[in-house]
């Protein structure tokens, strides 16, 4: 039998315990609902010249912070596709996409569109190439049989899915068997490059790039010629997570809206190589969703797990 | 009595020629005339020697004859007429100048070409004539050059007793010329014609396929290598001699196809039937052991386009 004092020392012990307990459960509880993170963490898919595309986001993240009031931290994937698997895991806020893996993302992981950036030349959308080299002879599907072929990506529009759709349409029943040789390049340029070389001889590709190189080396466009476009789609949209608090994200949407309307956003847009930031909806994404239906994905191509 | 002694004498010497004849032609002969011996012709000929013997169950094992000429008009033409006074019963032929000596004899003996340089707009035609040839997008060169630094000009090396090396010299004046790259030619006859590398200035080289060059291809390379002058090459550098990028078509593809059509041909099937090919596809090699020796950095994506990186 335990004596007065000592009941009393084991009671206060326990209550202490309990009110650590609960010091500890109170905020992660609160958290659960629309806590207000301390940093955002943003993801970017890589292009073909990564140093070139941190230089340019890496400004647009120190304008976001400055305008948020919280850090912007920004995360090159190594691949793309890759970014939806960190959204599951809970790693990412945010994340620049191309239109099929923002897609994937709305779909997959519930991901809401906030804004897309608008390039230069006043367009915000991109569409996908398939082209050849000039002297190939090829120049339609029938030709494109058994011969070799650079794509970009399994998680991009421009460099996989439309040649599947655009195959698919034409009546090939197994896009898998129909090319002698499919290599994935990793960057929509390298693609290009693949054809221009002779490493492949069928290319697929993002417009926006293509017709960038072909203005910084009009060879290339005496060079290749292009068999089929795609539709437009919206080329890269800052998608967030879901759980994201409400009013960040609409405080996000609204500096980024804002941006052409301030000397300082004129300054960052320019250095980031887009004149504004518009909004985007996800039913811009249902085009993307048809044509992956039309392409007849095999179910692993859909998930973000593949 | 003695007649018919004669007569049975006779009747069985030609039945012991026929039976003779019949061994003989039973095992086909093939001549082959390389342009050149360099490594080019060699692996094209490695390949073409396996992919004929897979076929041996079905043709029989085929004799062949190697003409490995010194790269000079003479020396083809010889080689050509060694085969068919040989009366061989196909000549195979790697590059565009030991094709052309071989259709100049005119002979009834059926051709097949391989290593030759784009054949749709070349000389190498005839009726008794089929093969397998490629072409490599020589502006990629010029993008490469580009890429690895600021030029305003590039030296071609070629040697204007080959047809392929000529065409690949004016093929690349007319692609600089486009994008404002002067092009200094390197022609090469004779061994000594290397020293006039010495004397040029050029940002960058580009080694055409010419077998003469390539015979001369360790000095070419050594002269470069002091001036700092980086080189790229249509032919493969299998022995890793220095240069910094190659673009090739893989020989092995040609001689593997060059075999094919030989033995379609050899087991009887008409030349006409036998379409002839181009090989369009390359393979990409970047040495980064040579870009540190001439202090050269190679953009990243460059190596990573890469089929190959030697490093």
């Amino acid at each position: 039998m335990r004596s007065g004092p000592a009941r009393i020392r084991n009671l206060s012990g326990r209550l202490l315990v309990w009110l650590l307990i609960g010091l500890f459960a109170l905020p992660a509880a609160s958290g659960r609902a629309e806590k207000v993170p301390g940093e955002l963490l943003i993801g970017i898919e890589p292009e073909h010249n990564i140093f070139d595309q941190v230089q340019r986001y890496r400004l647009l993240a120190a304008y976001l912070s400055d305008q948020l009031g919280l850090k912007v931290r920004l995360t090159i994937m190594s691949r793309y596709g890759e970014v939806l698997k960190r959204f599951q895991s809970r790693r990412l806020d945010g994340a620049f996409l191309g239109s099929f893996t923002g897609s994937m993302g709305i779909e997959e992981v519930g991901l809401l569109p906030v804004a897309s950036p608008v390039s230069l030349k006043g367009e915000s959308t991109s569409r996908g190439y398939i082209f050849v080299r000039r002297d190939s002879g090829i120049s339609d599907v029938q030709e494109m049989r058994q011969k070799s072929v650079a794509l970009v990506d399994p998680a991009t529009m421009e460099g996989y899915l439309f040649v599947l759709s655009h195959l698919r349409r034409h009546g090939v029943q197994d896009p898998a068997s129909f090319f002698s040789r499919i290599t994935f390049t990793g960057s929509h340029a390298s693609a290009i490059f693949a054809v221009l070389d002779g490493r492949a001889e069928i290319g697929a590709a993002k417009d926006t790039v293509f017709d960038k190189m072909v203005a910084a080396d009009p060879s290339i466009g005496r060079e290749l010629r292009v068999l089929a476009r795609s539709i437009k789609v919206p080329e890269v949209t800052l998608c967030v997570r879901k759980e994201l608090p409400a009013a960040l994200r609409e405080k996000l949407a609204a500096v980024l809206l804002r941006m052409e309307k301030t000397s300082r956003g004129k300054k960052v847009l320019r250095g980031f190589e887009a004149l504004r930031f518009i909004k985007t909806d996800r039913t811009e994404f249902d085009k993307i969703k048809k044509m992956a239906r039309e392409a007849r994905l095999p179910e692993t191509e859909r998930t973000p797990e593949k | 009595m003695k007649a018919v002694t004669r007569y049975f004498r006779v009747v069985l010497l030609g039945a012991v020629l026929c039976c003779l004849a019949h061994e003989v032609s039973a095992q086909p002969r093939v001549g082959v005339v390389m342009t050149g011996d360099v490594p080019y012709y060699r692996a094209i000929h490695a390949a073409f020697v396996t992919g004929l013997e897979k076929q041996a169950a079905r043709l029989g094992r085929p004799e062949i004859i190697l003409q490995r000429p010194f790269p000079d008009s003479i020396a083809w033409s010889n080689a050509a007429r060694k085969l068919i006074a040989l009366d061989v019963d196909l000549i195979v032929t790697y590059g565009a100048p030991a094709t052309r000596a071989v259709l100049e004899e005119k002979s009834k003996i059926p051709v097949v070409y391989a290593g030759v340089y784009d054949p749709e707009n070349g000389s190498v035609v005839g009726r008794n004539l089929t093969g397998c040839g490629f072409r490599v997008p020589l502006s990629s060169f010029l993008r490469y050059f580009k890429r690895l630094r600021q030029i305003d000009s590039v030296a071609v090396v070629f040697s204007s007793l080959e047809e392929g090396a000529v065409r690949q010299y004016r093929e690349l004046l007319t692609l600089a010329g486009r994008q404002g790259i002067r092009v200094t030619p390197v022609d090469i006859r004779r061994r000594r014609d290397v020293t006039k590398l010495r004397t040029i200035t050029d940002g960058a080289v580009l080694l055409t396929g010419s077998a003469l060059a390539h015979m001369w291809a360790g000095d070419i390379l050594a002269v470069l290598e002091q001036k700092k002058i980086p080189a790229a090459d249509v032919f493969p550098d299998d022995g890793e001699e220095g240069v910094l990028i190659t673009l090739f078509s893989s020989p092995a593809a040609q001689g593997r196809k060059a075999a094919h059509m030989a033995a379609r041909i050899l087991r009887g099937e008409k030349i006409e039937d036998v379409a002839p090919e181009v090989l369009r596809e390359t393979e990409l090699v970047v040495n980064l052991q040579e870009s540190s020796r001439l202090g050269v950095t190679v953009p990243v994506q460059l190596i990573v386009e890469a089929t190959r990186v030697i490093r």
